[in-house]
């Protein structure tokens, strides 16, 4: 057998594993209940439908790609073209960000690999052109495939084959990307505590992003407009600020991106005057990036093939003391779930990007709206630090809901240590529920002193009366979300950056739509005795009444919710321990 | 005799599949019940059921003479585990591990540090006291989760293949401390596929295949009941018809 033909072989025996794996996932399921068979076929309509969209959107982009592969050699410019080329671009972005937001499963399963008899380049090939099934880089190749075929039906064939040579290499290029995307982000997390802490920082990234952007627009306009005046001085100078610099690299960067190397070669013939030869440059540098990025793809696969295991440090958690959590009115059992719940949400990714992520965003609005001299309206309607702490307070409150809506799954194997336990289910959900409102309550209760710290305004009896509305809501909220939880676990994984530490779709909504619902009273009961009785204390008072009321409603709900949890305690145990056998 | 365990028509379904059919158990009490069966026999399952993981689809049972079914939490109280999935969070540490058992089992906080630091010593994981569950080998696990059953002290102990992943060490140490437990008046029900181990510990045996109890009673009487069976390899296979299956001959091998 021939290397190529070898090679083959190994490459079609890889799609046909994926395949194979992707059909069982849907038809065997392993579901147990009518319940649990309704809530994965739910989990399973958006990819069907993510699936149904890409085939008329392939033909789609096909049509117009020979569209524009058609008038390209006629016009130096067509709007289609340009079209295609953001697309692309996109398409180039995603390659690199992609594999680090939405991770596939088996990508990279290096250990089982290193068992087979195949070549570690030949391995690297199979590896990396599992790519092709990214939903970008499939939307990618109609567009590549069909602008040489639209140029060649018009009559210029240089201009076909060029652009066909530049599909190959832009194809070849962004495979390579998200393989070296993979690769180093699997490099990256092998040690775990290394790991969690890049998710975190991943998670935390897209906020960071804007927080130039809220601080620019939160100076007033005199500052703005003093600033460009220097800037104008500083340009007649022919002096460069930091900021214009950087807006030259960025423009140097995306003309160097592969979507825009693609783009010049196959244009190159239409739009320069020595014609076919400008096509050389861009090919050149796309064949050399692709060259460069697999090879750097290449090391970094047998990098990890040299030590395909997880880095297990044992590092300490803490001292070795015993730290117990007594709550006054909870048995000792109750508080050592809620405990254990707590530090669930401290010791990992997801957890701590609840903690972190809402008091992070009411920084945000806090620093925007103390340098407004603490009036913006254009800030969701915030006029003041008393709404400021308040919606602070409720963001962490409603951040807890990819925790608290698959509160028993999230535990997985430890769920069997609690139903192990002699602990009566009531206690149990009341120990959760207690728990998550020890992971929501810290920060939501952060945000009303540093608010009423950096505002001072409106008056105290209405400060007061925001943590009892928001126990009142959490109290209605707590055990919505148990039963949500039971009756839709997904097995999750909390050190997932993507969609593997989300809660099932359904148990989201639900969970989100409870939260609204939980919160109506309390904005009836501020609104109405703001509005009508103007007096604050009044408000205060019926806040405390509501909240004694919810959390009377809330204690007996747990009793329909125990039953609910018992009946679905098989599947619960199931699916929550789903890969942690023996 | 005081039956520490007792079923009568015990049986579990998934769907179509019934994984535990209509058995009959009797474990002593103070008995080392050694539960065998091949790979899919319906062991885990009805460990699980015994345990309360799982609902009985019907029949019934008594745990140490409580009906699990009713009172489940009494029964809870008395029994230790260590599961198919070893029950442990993976966010805790090893002490924190026994310390949520001690809290649930509601153990006075000195009993509890020191029933700790003992088993943690026992099973050579002091030094890995405040690393997490997360970081630990499978044989650490199961060690620990050995230890989260051990910890309240319980008159049963449901073991679900304890040995896998144990090295030789460690074995005989929990070899020893279970046998002093069952000399306590302790009672043991373990499952194992390793042949040697059940036979050397157990004094009772329970043989399922097929989700069906095949044979139980003591090891001795079953053995003299079965000729031409002289070890408990070559009565577990005649019980379960392996030596019924005709040898599959791999010439190209």
């Amino acid at each position: 057998m021939t290397a190529a033909a070898g090679t083959w072989r190994v490459l079609r025996a890889f799609a046909w594993m994926r395949w194979r794996v992707l059909m069982n996932s849907l038809d065997r399921t392993g579901a147990r209940d009518t319940l649990e068979r309704f809530s994965l076929a739910i989990e399973q309509i958006g990819p069907m439908i993510a699936f149904g969209l890409l085939v008329p959107s392939s033909v789609g982009l096909a049509a117009i790609a020979a569209y524009a592969g058609y008038w390209l050699p006629s016009s130096d410019r067509v709007l289609t073209f340009d079209a295609l080329r953001f697309l692309l671009l996109a398409a180039s972005a995603l390659s690199i960000v992609g594999p680090i937001l939405m991770p596939s499963l088996e990508r990279t399963s290096s250990i089982r690999l290193l068992l087979l008899p195949i070549p570690r380049r030949t391995l690297y090939v199979a590896q990396a052109a599992t790519a092709l099934s990214d939903p970008w880089i499939l939307l990618a190749i109609p567009v590549v495939a069909a602008l040489p075929i639209g140029a060649a039906l018009g009559g210029a064939l240089s201009v076909a084959a060029i652009a066909l040579a530049a599909g190959v290499l832009l194809l070849l290029l962004l495979v390579g990307l998200s393989a070296l995307s993979t690769l180093v982000l699997h490099l990256a997390v092998r040690d775990r505590r290394r790991g969690e802490w890049l998710a975190l920082i991943l998670m935390m990234l897209p906020m960071l992003f804007i927080l130039p952007g809220m601080l620019e627009a939160s100076r007033n306009r005199e500052q703005r407009m003093a600033d460009r005046a220097a800037a104008a001085e500083r340009r007649e100078r022919g002096e460069a600020s930091f900021a214009e610099r950087a807006i030259q690299i960025g423009k140097l960067t995306y003309r160097l991106a592969p979507s825009e190397l693609f783009a010049a070669a196959a244009r190159a013939p239409a739009s320069a005057p020595s014609g076919i030869a400008a096509a050389a440059p861009p090919l050149v540098g796309l064949a050399i990036a692709g060259a460069l990025v697999h090879g750097l793809g290449l090391l970094a696969f047998g990098r990890l093939l040299d030590s395909p295991g997880a880095i297990a440090r044992r590092q300490s958690a803490g001292s070795e003391e015993r730290r117990v959590l007594r709550i006054p009115g909870l048995s000792r059992a109750s508080a050592a779930v809620a405990q254990a719940h707590v530090r669930l949400a401290t010791r990992t990714p997801r957890g701590r990007s609840i903690l972190f992520v809402p008091l992070f965003v009411f920084t945000m609005i806090a620093i925007v709206m103390s340098r407004r001299g603490g009036l913006d309206p254009e800030l969701a309607g915030l006029t003041g630090g008393l709404q400021l702490g308040a919606f602070g307070s409720a963001i962490c409150l409603l951040s807890i809901l990819p925790f608290a809506v698959n509160q028993f799954a999230i535990d997985r194997a430890g769920l069997t240590l609690e139903m192990l336990a002699p602990i009566a289910t009531r206690d149990f959900l009341i120990g959760k529920a207690i728990g998550s409102a020890l992971i929501a309550g810290g920060p939501s209760l952060l945000c009303l002193p540093i608010a009423y710290a950096l505002f001072r305004d409106g008056p105290i009896a209405l400060w007061l009366s925001i943590p009892p509305a928001l126990l009142a809501a959490y109290a209605l909220t707590a055990p919505a979300d148990a039963a949500i939880s039971a009756i839709f676990p997904r097995h999750v994984d909390l050190n997932s950056i993507g969609s593997g530490s989300n809660a099932h779709g359904v148990a989201g909504l639900l969970g989100l739509l409870s939260f609204a619902g939980a919160m109506l009273p309390t904005v009836l009961i501020a609104a109405i005795s703001i509005g009508i009785f103007r007096r604050p204390i009044f408000t205060l008072v019926l806040m405390l009444a509501w909240c004694g009321v919810a959390l009377v409603i809330g204690g007996i709900l747990f009793h329909p919710v125990a039953v609910l949890f018992d009946k679905r305690k098989e599947n619960l145990g199931m699916v929550a321990s789903v890969g942690t056998k023996n | 005799m005081d039956l520490a365990v007792e079923t009568h028509k015990l049986t579990r379904d998934f769907g179509s599949l019934r994984a535990v059919d209509g058995i009959d158990l009797a474990v002593p009490t103070g008995s080392f019940f050694g539960f065998l069966g091949p790979n899919g026999a319906g062991k885990s399952t009805t460990i699980k059921c015994l345990t309360g993981l799982l609902r009985p689809s019907s029949g019934s049972m008594k745990i140490l003479g409580i009906d699990p079914l009713a009172d489940p939490v009494a029964v809870k109280r008395r029994i230790g585990v260590v599961p198919e999935d070893l029950a442990l969070f993976e966010r805790l540490t090893a002490l924190e591990t026994l310390t949520f058992v001690a809290e649930v089992h509601g153990l006075d906080d000195g009993v509890a540090r020191e029933r700790a630091d003992d088993l943690l010593e026992l099973m050579d994981l002091k030094s890995a006291a405040s690393a997490l569950v997360v970081d630990f080998s499978h044989g650490m696990r199961k060690k620990l989760s050995l230890a989260a059953a051990l910890l309240p002290a319980p008159r049963l102990l449901f073991l679900d293949e304890p040995f896998e992943g144990i090295d030789a060490v460690a074995s005989r140490q929990i070899k020893d401390l279970l046998h002093s437990f069952v000399a306590r008046g302790g009672t043991i029900f373990l499952t194992s596929h390793i042949l040697e181990i059940v036979e050397r510990l157990s004094t009772h045996i329970g043989v399922i295949a097929n989700g069906r109890l095949v044979a139980q009673g003591p090891i001795e009487a079953l053995r003299a009941g079965a000729a031409g069976s002289k070890s408990l390899e070559e009565l577990f296979i005649s019980l379960v018809g392996g030596d019924s299956r005709a040898p599959v001959a791999l010439d190209w091998i």
